[in-house]
């Protein structure tokens, strides 16, 4: 066989292998996405019946005008820039927590594990009761701690991100601290060992050996938690409800809300591509960052 | 060998691949033989919905070569869900319940549902007997949908919870400032012996629209400031633990049912819908605390007649992707008829044809309360719709959920939060 043949042959099985997921892809992400930007463009209701109308940048305009968008926003903002540093924080701690050898260590890392891949229904019924303002356990405890007004959790306009944060914050954990375990399991000994030599307390080799060592996890952590929290919908759905009020409306309930109560795809569509937008503009600034710093 | 393993692993893509086309759903409709038709209807909560099953029998001894398949797309969301289902233009879904009204403006601006104008001329199907709820649902002189249900809003008591007080009844001509006045009265005891005067459940619809019963606003219509002394009453009745608070009904996802089922409500304001629901559970045995019950007529403002308050209609329509209209058209005609009204009214529910045969009909059915003040409160002098036409309907809700919400919640004075929902909801009036 000529080796021009055979190149062609070789590159229809490897296109052949990657086609199912391919043309899935292509048909379920792809196409829709194209859709959802030219549908950014137009005023269409949705119905099969009914014509799609061109409005150029109408949607995008009359989006810095709604109330629910602004308020979506700066929510989103909010969430994203208390969660991804508590959620990091907190899974390193406990990958270097469980990283030492301590009996029940497996068990241990079972259970921070377990919330990431809990049921999100049962977990976040769960949560309501035991956060309930009025008769829920904790409060009951803070009042018997002396706090005479305990805070309203997801009731409370101002307690209400509090909760959605901390709930996110307990239900990530686990899958990041699993991360920062394989980069820790991934640093040199003998870098502790120099460090050890060099007089270096426990303090000074976090900073000076584990840190930097952990860059590459810390970059991707990053990156993922900043995506994932920009996208959050479940929780906010089965916490709040959106509310009280617009306290912990979120662009991707926005979202939905416009597409689905309103009829009005083409805003809908319009703010997704603003959410799209963001998210690649941060995700561009964290990787100019990150070859900033390995440079 | 390596051939072997070759051919393994095509073989292993090819099916991986096929299994694409047979990927399909466990719900295939099953094929029609002979003359043989099925009919498929989208409702809800058909397990805990007492009047289906006796309306599909009705039906199909009448018609016996049509069945009657139904689909039950969950209460919580169903409008929702039923436009998403219908949007890709299927013809699965023949005949389809109309739950509220804004999903039904929604379905006739999308196309989705049938204008059966032509059908109710052709089978001289007379309007009038809705009693003024088929002109309610007309929109530019066409009629999409045509009511089976009409349900109003009454006051629940449990009769076992006044007896041990020693509180009269609840009348048939209550205000609301002696409405309030009886559930503080009956408000007693604490922990788990506590019984709360009065309930209102999440909806905003528990306690907005005490307000708009005097008939000169409708929801859609801001400013809101008419809406203040209910708010303020509701708002008393929280802090003095006459009823629970919304903050805590909500994180609990508490149902109104439950809560009077165990007795631990004296008066709930709910819809007609729930006197069916009652009178199932209490049969069954499993609503002990409340088996001695009633209703009277809603709670009315000074000046206003009793008997007075709001209505819903639930109705059906036709899908416009369905394939078998004249057949699903026939369904509906059935379904709305003054015959099957009694099937209706047979299980508790108060159908879209309400006469004096029909209230003596539920009033007579086992396990309704055989006061005569219950029998009076099926008589509605007037009914005023939950949330009228109106096109821009689901933002508007959503602003007035998100007020009622934080206002219940202490997280806005009242007067703020009303100003806020005049203006938020003047400005999606105004908006192009």
């Amino acid at each position: 066989m000529s080796s021009r043949k055979a190149i062609i042959k070789k590159n229809l099985v490897a296109y052949s292998f990657i086609a199912p997921n391919f043309i899935g892809f292509a048909l379920f992400t792809l196409v829709p996405m194209i859709f959802a930007f030219i549908l950014a463009f137009l005023d269409w209701d949705g119905s099969p019946y009914n014509p799609m109308h061109f409005v150029g940048f109408k949607n995008f305009v009359d989006l810095a005008d709604d109330g629910q968008f602004t308020a979506a926003f700066r929510n989103t903002l909010v969430y994203t820039v208390q969660t991804v540093p508590f959620t990091l924080v907190t899974s390193l701690l406990l990958a270097l927590l469980l990283n030492q050898k301590c009996k029940g260590r497996n068990f241990f890392r079972t259970v921070s594990f377990f919330p990431y891949v809990a049921s999100m229904v049962a977990v976040t019924a769960v949560w309501n009761m035991l956060f309930n303002p009025g008769m829920g356990p904790v409060n009951e405890l803070l009042r018997k701690l002396g706090v005479e007004n305990p805070p309203g959790w997801s009731a409370d306009k101002d307690w209400a991100m509090t909760t959605i944060v901390q709930f996110s914050v307990w239900k990530y954990m686990g899958y990041y601290m699993i991360l920062y375990l394989a980069g820790l399991q991934g640093i040199n000994p003998e870098l502790y060992e120099a460090a050890n030599l060099d007089g270096c307390n426990g303090w000074q080799r976090f900073w000076n050996v584990t840190v930097p060592q952990l860059s590459a996890t810390t970059f991707f952590v990053v990156v993922m938690l900043v995506i994932q929290c920009f996208k959050v919908y479940d929780i906010v759905y089965m916490v709040t409800q959106g509310g009280p009020g617009t306290a912990t409306l979120v662009m991707v309930y926005d979202i939905y809300n416009k597409a689905f109560v309103y009829s009005s795809f083409g805003a809908a569509s319009a703010e997704a591509i603003v959410l799209f937008a963001l998210v690649l503009g941060v995700t561009l600034v964290q990787f100019r960052g990150q070859h900033k710093l390995e440079a | 060998m390596r051939i072997l393993k070759k051919t393994f692993v095509v073989g292993i893509v090819l099916a991986m691949t096929l299994s694409f086309a047979f990927a399909n759903g466990a719900t295939e409709a099953p094929v029609a033989t002979n003359a043989k038709t099925e009919l498929v209807w989208a409702v809800w909560d058909i397990n805990s919905t007492a009047y289906y099953k006796p309306i599909i029998d009705a039906y199909q001894a009448k018609t016996p070569n049509v069945t009657i398949r139904m689909v039950d797309l969950g209460s919580a969301d169903f409008m929702t869900a039923l436009q998403t289902q219908l949007a890709s233009g299927s013809s699965e879904f023949d005949v389809v319940t109309i739950k509220d009204i804004p999903g039904y403006n929604n379905l006739v601006k999308k196309n989705m549902i049938v204008n059966l104008n032509d059908y109710i001329a052709k089978d001289k199907v007379n309007t009038k007997l809705y009693g003024g709820t088929a002109e309610q649902i007309t929109v530019g002189g066409n009629l999409y949908a045509l009511p089976f249900r009409s349900d109003f809003w009454v006051l629940f008591y449990n009769k076992a919870l006044f007896d041990k007080a020693g509180v009269p009844y609840p009348t048939n001509d209550l205000t609301f400032a002696q409405y309030d006045a009886l559930a503080r009265k009956m408000t007693s005891g604490s922990g788990a012996e506590k019984v709360y005067g009065c309930h209102y459940h999440t909806w905003r619809s528990c306690v907005q629209l005490f307000g708009i019963l005097d008939g000169k606003h409708t929801i859609v219509q801001p400013p809101y400031d008419y809406l203040k002394p209910y708010y303020e009453m509701v708002l008393a009745e929280q802090n003095d633990g006459i009823c629970q608070k919304l903050a805590t009904l909500k994180a609990s996802s508490i149902h109104y049912s439950g809560q009077f089922q165990n007795g631990s409500i004296a008066m709930m304001n709910m819809g007609s819908w729930y006197i069916a629901t009652q009178i199932q559970k209490v049969a069954k045995g499993e609503a002990e605390a409340s088996k001695s019950w009633g209703i009277v007529k809603y709670p009315h403002a000074d000046g206003i007649a009793p008997g007075t308050t709001l209505g819903t209609i639930t109705s059906l329509s036709i899908s416009q992707g369905s394939k078998k209209k004249d057949a699903a058209w026939d369904f509906v005609k059935f379904v709305t008829s003054s015959d099957c009204a009694a099937v209706i009214a047979k299980t508790g529910t108060l159908p879209a044809i309400m006469s004096d045969a029909v209230v003596n009909e539920i009033s007579a059915m086992p396990g309704f309360p055989a006061d005569a003040n219950s029998k009076d409160a099926l008589h509605v002098t007037k009914a005023y719709l939950e949330m009228p036409l109106n096109d821009k309907a689901g933002q508007i809700e959503t602003v007035l959920n998100q007020c009622h919400d934080e206002i219940m919640t202490y997280n806005i004075t009242v007067d703020a939060g009303l100003k806020k929902m005049s203006e938020q909801v003047q400005k999606i009036i105004d908006a192009k």
